[in-house]
């Protein structure tokens, strides 16, 4: 949402020790973020008001050739290409050497000049259009400015305050402050945090004696001049409007509608400050009925719709409008103002003519009521619809209109009279209210809370008195009576986000500001370790000490990725709304993701390089826990890669996972891998061991080994491969043992046995003839042609 | 006959079969065309499977109870020169140092978790548009890569509640993954950390909050720090703000440069009461803040795609 200072300003008086830099800070600090401030103190220099004294066609062109005056001695010539220029009339013209304001943002903004046109006519600077000044699209003709507002030689920028600054609101701080949609509801906190105890503005259609508009704070002198109804009869009204409720409760909770009637034309002749107003907010002018309803759903957060009269009684083939406000049958359709059909669903709500659909309600309006240049009567809208309902519509069609993103905060329907009745007035030139119908079965009832000065300064940590809290409460509407040690709070009527004691705690503490709330620290408590932490440490921290590197990657993998590494896609949860397709299963296992790293890294290229990650991963086949939710496993997953090298690489990834088990002090042995567990998939059997507790053989901790050579060449890998997995969850669970500690003499011999036994089975025999030495192993030999190998190790003995 | 020379061989058949489609009538020749090619890949698909299985039938095994290959050395590690730690990973165990040194507990975040705990147990109204701020991931099941570490909020308040009971009061840090729908670019991921702090007891105040924080902060930069709030809008927060450090002039910032780092707020009694929590005896906060800013500030990096890439190039830097 975009915030125009100077027309805030408007609503509430700022003093003049305050400059605009602490209005926004104090607006960032008390309201809303305030995401960013677009300066447009200098978008409009060196525009000035001209009188266009003589305008003559240039022959056999669309061209005028324009005298215009600045209100200084001399005319000035301008060739003008517009077809409205004509004598008398005053335009905006944009001096040589100045910007093009709707170019100010583009990367060469575009400076007006002087020059020849048709090689003979000397043109000075330009009269300009709608579009040209940023106010819309309109490049129709030039704008004409209003004589009653402006004289030759006025600064454009001064007759319609354009030197602004723009604040961009973040709407999502907003989102449970319908109320502060509108300029109004925004001005109103400005006055709570300035503590300006003057009376509120505030939208009043009817010249009534009493306003319908609920306000706490009587007497109000001031008021928007939009214009006013005079003399309506609520009695006599042919209109009539159904609200249906949903579950016993209302869909609608207040439909106010006007019938206008056409007395004379609505000509949009001048530039209007309406017109800016709409630029600035981000909106822009179409035509005066929709820049009337867009003005105020700006200035009171309401959105309202007009549909045209005759076409809506045509539509219900009734005489006089039936206006039904119900849920939309699944599969029912609505053609929309911007001639799209939509299916509409049972969640949506809809306006009807007497049961026909007309208008998505809160969303956009329908095709078969549009307003065009030939309505003659109009029915005015200003309703308030479920936001519940509403919110469904905008994710089911994708309808993200200015009045939908208000709607969705749940508007206060406190004000739909007042507002469609400002309405009128603002069209009163063209239109008169012939009718009038105001539905609101279930009036809001006050919003009380009961609260206590010791319960407010209890939850802030601050010491402020009644008379403190009162005054800030009553500064933004409230009303705060004292009952014995209680403040009773009503809630003004377009605050429907008050609820309980902590909304008025909030109120409290924003409004005086949270920074003057003093920083404390409570006593000091002491912490238990997160032993999953600390293991993952120290594998990071042993690892890289070992040369290799840590990377991250993503939680979601394709499902190709998937089947690179030979898994079962259907083993993974799929995302339904994924950014991409490679990002649409969570995965199973962190290799696939390594394997897909090692590649990106092959191909930088790096020579030799071990990576590893500890992550988090999910296995439909794994089931539910307790708490209905995926079981998760924590998982180390590792690879080593050399582009250069013929030798075994599963020898060094096992070199590795050896070392951070040794680290755990957790024995495990390592024996042929059998492929029947999902962690088993992508590595090769022949090459590739399973990682199991010595104490506990039932349990698979991990396995360590090279992967089968379909696998390494749907990766694209080089051939020095290997990798391992393991399960940090029963790491957890065995890690922390006390290592058993041996002091003493060290005697060191080596042995060489030949043998056509495994490592392990010959290692075996060994440890039986030196049960208390440590074996280290120390190399394979084999000679060519020969059966037998060499086995090498070297003995460690302690002696005490 | 194997299998693939087999399949060659009717594939060949196909191929001589699909020459012969000019000999057909005219209008017969486009339902031959599509069903011979349909023929055609679906052998080739055959193919592709049947040399990927022979690529794994040739394999040399080996002893994999062994230390070494046959003739070989024994495998040594890398040098300590080339090994490297995740930057988000050491920043996030100094983030939990720093609040356990400060008496926080450590859960850590669940990657999937359900909408109960991702929106319900944290006062979101059921269909309310605040839902629509987090931009989840949902799966076909309707779980949630959770969008915020708050996701845990609930689980935590409930297993900590008996520290109430003993007169102390729950403090416990949630560090974890979470995940936006959002487009990715140099100051956006759609995969990023972050850290959940919550404090409950009987008699804490948001000036304890802004006094933790701004705690943290100061130790985490290791200098003194201007902090700043703004109101902000969560359904699980009441009051809600936003926490804003000023930029450290160490990192390049100037005067009145704030940086918004975390959301933060009173935790509402519908979360407490939820928990089983007595609202009207304890009441407590909580924060919530990215941690992949907080380093990019730290080291002045800026782009938040490479913590993600696993490009050596980058990550050997740390």
């Amino acid at each position: 949402m975009k915030i125009s200072l100077n027309w805030l300003k408007k609503y509430v008086t700022i003093p003049a020790e305050v400059s605009n830099e602490d209005l926004i800070r104090l607006i960032g600090a008390r309201l809303v973020e305030v995401e960013g401030v677009i300066d447009e103190t200098h978008k409009y220099d060196n525009i000035y008001v001209v009188k266009v004294e003589k305008a003559e066609k240039i022959p056999e062109t669309h061209l005028t050739l324009c005298q215009v005056n600045d209100g200084g001695a001399e005319s000035i010539q301008v060739v003008c290409g517009a077809p409205n220029v004509r004598e008398g009339m005053l335009a905006a013209w944009i001096k040589p050497g100045a910007i093009v304001p709707a170019s100010v943002n583009e990367d060469a903004p575009f400076v007006i000049g002087k020059r020849k046109m048709l090689g003979k006519y000397e043109s000075n600077g330009m009269l300009a259009g709608a579009d040209e000044l940023d106010f819309g699209d309109d490049h129709s003709g030039i704008v004409e400015i209003d004589p009653e507002m402006a004289k030759p030689g006025d600064l454009l920028a001064d007759i319609f305050e354009l030197n602004d600054l723009i604040l961009e609101i973040e709407n999502k701080s907003l989102t449970h402050r319908p109320d502060c949609f509108g300029i109004i509801g925004f001005s109103r906190e400005v006055h709570g945090i300035l503590e300006i105890s003057e009376p509120f503005p505030f939208v009043r259609g009817l010249e009534l004696e009493k306003s319908h508009t609920l306000d706490s704070r009587e007497n109000r002198p001031t008021g928007e001049p939009l214009g006013v109804v005079k003399n309506i009869d609520f009695s006599n009204s042919n209109l009539k409007i159904i609200l249906t409720k949903e579950n016993g409760s209302d869909i609608c909770q207040r439909y106010t509608a006007v019938v206008l009637e056409k007395h004379g034309e609505l000509k949009k002749k001048y530039l209007t400050w309406q017109d800016t107003i709409l630029s600035k907010s981000g909106m822009k002018p179409i035509s005066p009925i929709v820049d009337a309803t867009n003005y105020l759903m700006l200035l009171t957060g309401q959105p309202l719709h007009a549909f045209d009269y005759d076409k809506f009684i045509a539509v219900g083939k009734s005489e006089t409008p039936i206006i039904k406000v119900r849920l939309a049958k699944n599969g029912e359709k609505l053609t929309l103002l911007d001639d799209t059909e939509i299916e509409l669903n049972e969640n949506d709500i809809v306006i009807t003519s007497n049961d026909v659909p007309v208008a998505l309600a809160g969303a956009m309006g329908g095709k078969s009521t549009e307003i065009t240049e030939d309505t003659k009567n109009i029915i005015l809208e200003s309703a308030t619809f479920s936001l519940y309902n509403l919110r469904k519509t905008q994710m089911s069609h994708g309808i993200f209109t200015e009045a939908i993103t208000r709607f969705t905060k749940g508007q206060p329907p406190y004000q739909t009279l007042d507002v469609a009745l400002s309405c009128a007035g603002m069209l009163s030139d063209g239109f008169e209210v012939t009718s009038l119908a105001d539905e609101y079965p279930n009036p809001e009832k006050d919003i009380v809370v009961k609260i206590t000065t010791v319960e407010i300064n209890a939850l802030l940590g601050t010491s402020y008195n009644d008379e403190l809290i009162a005054r800030t409460l009553k500064n933004v509407g409230f009303k705060v009576d004292q009952d014995g040690d209680s403040l009773v709070v009503t809630a003004p009527k377009w605050r429907t986000d008050i609820h309980i004691m902590e909304d008025i705690i909030e109120e409290v503490g924003r409004l005086l500001g949270y920074d003057n709330i003093i920083p404390t620290l409570p006593l000091h408590l002491s912490a238990e370790k997160n032993k999953l932490f600390e293991i993952k440490r120290m594998i990071r921290n042993e690892l890289a000490s070992l040369g290799a590197n840590e990377v991250l990657t993503y939680s979601f993998v394709s499902e190709r990725l998937l089947e690179k590494a030979d898994l079962d896609i259907r083993n993974s949860y799929k995302i339904v709304n994924s950014i991409s397709p490679d990002l649409q299963l969570v995965r199973q296992s962190l290799i696939p993701s390594l394997l897909d790293k090692t590649y990106i890294n092959e191909k930088l290229p790096v020579d030799e390089f071990a990576i590893f990650e500890m992550n988090k991963v999910y296995q439909k086949a794994w089931g539910l826990n307790d708490e209905k939710v995926p079981v998760e496993r924590n998982e180390l997953g590792f690879i080593v890669a050399e582009r250069k090298n013929d030798e075994t690489a599963f020898y060094k990834a096992k070199k590795y996972v050896k070392k951070l088990f040794d680290e755990f002090n957790i024995a495990v042995t390592f024996s042929p891998l059998k492929n029947n567990e999902v962690i088993s998939k992508p590595f090769e059997t022949k090459r590739a061991a399973e990682i199991r507790l010595r104490d506990d053989p039932e349990v698979l901790v991990g396995v360590v080994g090279e992967f089968k050579n379909s696998v390494r060449n749907d990766f694209k890998l080089a051939k020095y491969l290997a990798g391992f997995e393991i399960n940090l969850d029963i790491v957890l669970e065995k890690y922390g043992k006390t290592k058993i500690l041996r002091f003493g003499k060290r005697k060191y011999e080596d042995l060489t046995v030949t043998t056509s036994k495994t490592y392990d089975e010959t290692l075996a025999e060994v440890e039986e003839k030196y049960p208390d030495a440590i074996i280290h192993p120390l190399s394979i030999y084999q000679a060519e042609g020969q059966d037998t190998k060499n086995i090498s190790f070297r003995i460690e003995s302690i002696s005490k | 006959m194997d299998v693939l020379e087999k399949l060659k061989a009717k594939l060949k058949d196909i191929n001589v079969r699909a020459g012969k489609i000019r000999e057909l009538p005219v209008d017969e020749r486009a339902e031959f065309g599509k069903k011979i090619n349909a023929e055609r890949e679906a052998v080739l698909a055959e193919i592709a499977d049947a040399e990927r299985k022979m690529l794994d039938t040739e394999v040399e095994p080996i002893d994999v109870t062994a230390w070494s290959g046959v003739n070989e050395k024994l495998p040594e590690f890398y040098s300590v020169e080339m090994g490297s730690k995740h930057p988000l990973m050491t920043e996030l165990d100094r983030v939990v140092d720093i609040y356990q040194m400060m008496g926080f507990d450590v859960v850590e975040s669940r990657q999937l978790d359900d909408e109960y705990h991702m929106f319900d147990s944290l006062n979101f109204a059921k269909e309310h548009p605040a839902r629509d701020g987090y931009d989840t991931f949902r799966t076909e099941e309707g779980l949630i890569p959770p969008a915020h570490t708050s996701t845990m909020q609930h689980r935590v308040l409930k297993a900590y509640k008996s520290r109430l009971d003993e007169g102390k009061a729950i403090a416990v840090v949630v560090p974890g993954r979470v995940f936006r729908n959002e487009d990715v670019d140099a100051t956006h991921e759609h995969t990023f950390y972050q850290c959940e702090g919550v404090y409950v007891s009987e008699t804490c105040t948001m000036g304890d909050m802004l006094g933790i924080l701004r705690e943290f902060f100061e130790k985490y930069y290791e200098q003194k720090l201007n902090i700043r709030t703004q109101p902000g809008y969560f359904p699980f927060t009441e009051p809600s703000l936003e926490f804003l450090i000023e930029k450290p002039k160490t990192l390049g910032g100037k005067k009145g440069d704030f940086l918004e780092m975390l959301g933060c707020g009173m935790i509402h009694p519908n979360v407490l009461k939820m928990a089983g929590i007595d609202p009207t005896k304890y009441h407590g906060f909580a924060w919530g803040g990215g941690i992949d800013r907080l380093v990019m500030l730290r080291y002045g990096l800026n782009d938040v795609r490479d913590f993600e890439s696993g490009n050596l190039n980058f990550l050997r830097e740390f």
